[in-house]
């Protein structure tokens, strides 16, 4: 039995499809859904875990379906919004024994105290969540989605506004959880994470997958060498034998060669030729950003506000 | 979790309940301000309007004027359920819950029962400091009698301000809808006048305000009557605006 999957998933706003026919089946694995803003990422999770009706097809969790059997799937499942919803004048040990209380777990008290160990919060399980860092927030919400053992997790941008060692230690934990057969489905902006721990990831653009894989076949599928070009204004178009067009991000244009030491010259004539004005080229490895950036094209300008920083900022006024 | 197919959750409401109203009130007992201020508030009504409004209607005013205190203490307890409900729709706690298996309506219930107890603590500082200065002493009968309308009346208003925080967006929309509905209600109920020395429009309004008509209950409690028939009353227009709030809470959610 897979663990998600989908058929022909579709959300419609209006006239706007946020999700156009998603087919994905995730299993036992770190999947990681990547995609610019408003691609559709939180609106796939969130059908997944039952907050929000699909206008079409169908998805199912463990083998419930999400909209004939909602209760089973969130028996399975747990959800970590982006937004580091804990109480904060709550202490930590409260905070996860409310959780385990509301699922029902057998011995909410001891299950609590093993959680808070597994996610190294038991020296501070006392104190108020309001004098825990960021990371031991993300830990104790960690510690929040565990109490019922579920069987896949759903983490949304998980490491969003931590420091470096902050989200090394998230993810060390993710990996465990994973380790012992759990699912983690998560959605995230961070290109280097999801090369480094997913083991698959998927790159939604306007509600389609555009890209699907292990990270490194991704990557395979560009050529060895990839050059960015930074230019002064306008780009205009330019082809060489050899090159391939990744994309374009600001006034950075990226190429990639199969033998990129060599392409560099040819490329420079090239670009002059077609009456690109060269500033700096590099040379370098593919990245999983530039498998996102061929995927998702030209990015468009993020619009209008982000949604998050404003929940952030009401969080920190104390709103709680 | 294997969880086995014979176990669908008889009680599990009432856990859930329980559980969401222990973590919303160590919310607010941590809060301190925020306990003093719901305790002071109706105190301060009481002292200003009863005894410092220099305009006196009835014979004992202060008999007259604490019936009305106390549903405007309920009222803006009330109407607060909807701001829980809110803050934890923007902060993100209720997609964590609404993503759990306890049922969903306990959510609901818990911020409404939780309200309307919290309005009853207040409405018995109120009552006892309507006595130290000089109310009169009611029959046990008549104390629980007042308790039943102003509970039922707490969960009318809180059902009635979580459905409009169910519908709207963000808390600034919902803080303006509780400025606009509190002191107009207010004001044009039989609050602070009797309907007598009323100009004839205020009555009018008055008299089809549901705040009026808990109070003017309360009062008849207080003359020495049981008002039967406003009391079923309010207690179908509480079951049609619970129902109507379950109905939005589910159709929002799913």
């Amino acid at each position: 039995m897979t663990t998600i999957q989908t058929e022909n998933l579709t959300k419609n706003f209006g006239d706007l499809c946020a999700v156009d026919n998603l087919c994905l089946t995730v299993d036992k694995e770190i999947f990681g859904l990547l995609g610019p803003n408003g691609s559709g990422k939180t609106t796939t999770v969130l059908m997944l875990t039952t907050l929000l009706s699909q206008t079409k097809g169908n998805a199912s969790i463990c083998g419930h379906d999400t909209r004939r059997e909602p209760e089973k799937v969130r028996d399975c499942i747990s959800y970590v919004p982006q937004d580091m919803a804990v109480d904060t004048t709550l202490t930590g040990r409260e905070n996860v024994l409310i959780f385990a209380r509301l699922y029902g777990v057998k011995n909410p008290k001891d299950r609590v105290d093993e959680l808070l160990a597994v996610m190294e919060l038991t020296d501070r399980a006392d104190d108020l969540a309001k004098t825990y860092s960021g990371g031991m927030r993300r830990r104790l919400e960690l510690a929040e989605a565990l109490v019922h053992e579920p069987e896949v997790i759903f983490l949304d941008e998980p490491t969003l506004g931590l420091d470096v060692g902050a989200r090394k230690n998230i993810w060390n934990h993710i990996h465990a959880l994973n380790k012992k057969g759990m699912t983690i489905f998560m959605t995230t902006h961070y290109m280097d994470e999801a090369d480094q721990y997913c083991d698959r990831v998927g790159i939604i653009n306007h509600g389609k997958i555009a890209a699907l894989g292990n990270p490194s076949e991704l990557k395979a599928h560009l050529m060895k060498d990839v050059i960015t070009v930074t230019i002064d204004g306008e780009y205009a178009p330019t082809q060489l034998d050899g090159t391939l067009f990744v994309g374009q991000l600001g006034d950075t244009i990226s190429f990639t060669a199969e033998n990129g030491r060599e392409a560099l010259p040819l490329l420079v004539d090239a670009l002059n030729h077609a009456g690109n004005r060269v500033k700096a080229m590099s040379l370098r490895e593919p990245s999983l950003d530039d498998v996102f950036l061929q995927s998702v094209g030209k990015q468009e300008e993020p619009k209008g506000f982000e949604e998050w920083k404003f929940r952030m900022m009401l969080h920190h006024r104390g709103g709680s | 979790m294997e969880v086995p197919d014979d176990a669908p959750p008889q009680g599990w409401i009432v856990k859930g309940v329980t559980t969401y109203i222990y973590r919303d009130f160590i919310r607010w007992i941590r809060y301190r301000v925020g306990v003093v201020s719901t305790l002071v508030l109706p105190a301060a009504w009481l002292l200003f309007v009863g005894l410092a409004l220099p305009v006196k209607f009835t014979g004992n005013y202060l008999d007259f004027i604490t019936p009305g205190i106390l549903v405007m203490t309920i009222l803006t307890a009330g109407i607060s359920s909807g701001s829980l409900l809110m803050f934890d729709k923007i902060l993100g706690f209720l997609n964590k819950f609404l993503a759990m298996p306890v049922p969903r309506e306990s959510i609901l219930v818990s911020k409404i029962l939780f309200i309307s107890v919290r309005g009853l603590i207040q409405a018995t500082i109120i009552l006892i400091l309507a006595v130290l200065i000089g109310a009169t002493i009611m029959n046990p009968l008549q104390y629980g009698l007042t308790y039943l309308i102003l509970f039922l009346f707490g969960v009318f208003i809180s059902a009635f301000s979580t459905t409009v925080a169910l519908y709207l967006d963000d808390h600034d929309s919902f803080a303006a809808f509780t400025a606009m509905v509190t002191m107009p209600l207010f004001f044009a109920s039989s609050a602070l006048m009797p309907y007598d020395v009323m100009p004839g429009w205020l009555s009018a309004i008055a008299h089809v305000n549901p705040l009026s008509f808990a109070i003017d209950a309360i009062r008849d409690v207080g003359a020495g009557s049981i008002p039967v028939i406003p009391i079923v009353l309010l207690l179908v227009f509480t079951a049609v605006v619970v129902v109507l709030s379950g109905y939005v809470f589910r159709k929002v959610t799913v």
